[in-house]
């Protein structure tokens, strides 16, 4: 029960622009009789600022020559088991797709909440997150090289790669928007420092196609598959939790 | 708690299912590749299709032979690391009175995005003046017509030859 409403609440705050505003404070009320009933001892829901980083990105960046990215994330406690959470990441990724070789650079946001679905123990802060976002990402396509589909190939060796001409080049501003949802954990290591793992689900929700190419690749997004707007990733967060906590 | 590992182990597996059942990365064989330039061979007189005696094409620069070289609607490869590509039309091949014209066709290739797994195939568009004819004297082509400057498929002719 407890679950549920906190659900509606967390659905009733996306919907919120449009529903009525008696609704919203009736399940905001009962939202107040929830967290209320789930803390006996603590009477005010402590707001408290995290920060940190993908490790994954950096360990990424640092073995491969094809790839520089970088992710910030933070999240805000709004509520004992609400976090309003946003990531800002950077990426230049080259890579071959198929007959296609290609560097797409740009950076991207994520703004939305994470839910802390786990009961903890008195003194302990782990989570088990389930969480949702809204996504954008700007971004470059440059085409580096590729080799033409040719079904019969007469003068030359079908692998010819062609690096210049008409088709050659950089795509600029481009843009995508999608939205994520999250599901992951996050362990107390030490009194303020958290490590973190999520994956994603991605739905695509639009995207600038760049001309006579494609975004194979989104920042942030990760492969783009034709005629499927799904997509996938993860995060490894080291993150560090500021010890002053605002009281509400 | 239980209820809740249950619902964990489902999204796991959902994310699973999602993050792992991608559309496969295969060009389909159904799409079709770079196109070659189709020409038909037009009386000069008529504009009718006609297929002269003793009718062969030859490309120069290789010794592979054309998968078909009679007729009078002909698929000829293009170069794509050249803007021109060379071939001889034969006339009255092997006989006494064999004829053989130069023709150079002039293009600029224009390649098209597919997709990502079949990346691009090329696509030529036809020189304001698509032929010349390199051989002076005693020529049987008279010249050529554009019929569709664009080479992007094998579906219509794109150049008359006028003899």
């Amino acid at each position: 029960m407890k679950l549920l409403r906190t659900w509606v609440f967390y659905i009733s705050l996306l919907t919120g622009a449009h529903s009525v505003s008696g609704q919203e404070v009736a399940v905001a009320d009962s939202l107040q009789t929830v967290v209320l009933d789930s803390l006996d001892i603590k009477q005010k829901t402590p707001i408290s600022l995290r920060f940190g980083a993908d490790l994954y990105r950096i360990i990424r960046s640092r073995a491969s020559d094809d790839y520089q990215g970088f992710e910030a994330v933070a999240d805000l406690r709004i509520r004992e088991n609400l976090f309003l959470a946003a990531e800002v990441g950077n990426e230049e990724i080259t890579k071959q797709f198929e007959q296609v070789n290609f560097t797409t650079k740009g950076t991207y946001y994520k703004v939305g909440f994470d839910l802390n679905m786990y009961d903890n123990w008195e003194g302990m802060d782990n989570h088990v997150i389930l969480g949702l976002r809204l996504a954008s990402s700007s971004h470059s396509q440059f085409l580096n090289s590729y080799t033409l589909l040719d079904r019969a190939p007469f003068w030359q060796d079908p692998e010819t790669e062609i690096t210049s001409g008409f088709a050659s080049g950089e795509r600029l501003n481009l843009n995508a928007y999608w939205l994520e949802i999250i599901i992951g954990f996050k362990v107390q290591l030490l009194n303020n420092i958290y490590l973190g793992l999520s994956l994603r689900l991605n739905r695509l929700i639009s995207d600038t196609v760049p001309d006579n190419f494609d975004n194979i690749h989104i920042p942030g997004f990760n492969k783009k598959t034709e005629e499927n707007k799904f997509g996938a990733s993860f995060n490894y967060t080291l993150t560090y939790r500021i010890p002053f906590q605002f009281k509400k | 708690m239980n209820t809740l590992k249950n619902k964990l182990l489902f999204a796991f597996v959902c994310f699973g299912i999602f993050a792992g059942c991608e559309k496969d990365d295969i060009c389909l064989s159904t799409v079709v590749g770079t196109p070659d330039l189709v020409i038909l061979l037009l009386d000069k007189d008529t504009g009718t299709r006609q297929s002269p005696s003793g009718f062969s094409i030859r490309p120069i620069g290789t010794e592979k032979e054309l998968v078909r070289s009679t007729g009078d609607s002909l698929a000829l490869p293009l170069q794509i690391t050249e803007a021109i590509t060379q071939f001889e039309f034969i006339l009255n091949g092997g006989s006494e009175n064999e004829n053989i014209d130069t023709l150079q066709i002039n293009y600029q290739r224009q390649d098209q995005f597919i997709n990502g797994a079949c990346g691009f195939r090329a696509n030529f568009v036809l020189d304001q003046t698509p032929v010349f004819i390199l051989n002076s004297g005693d020529n049987w082509i008279k010249g050529a017509v554009i019929l569709k400057d664009t080479i992007s498929d094998e579906t219509a002719a794109h150049l008359g030859i006028l003899h």
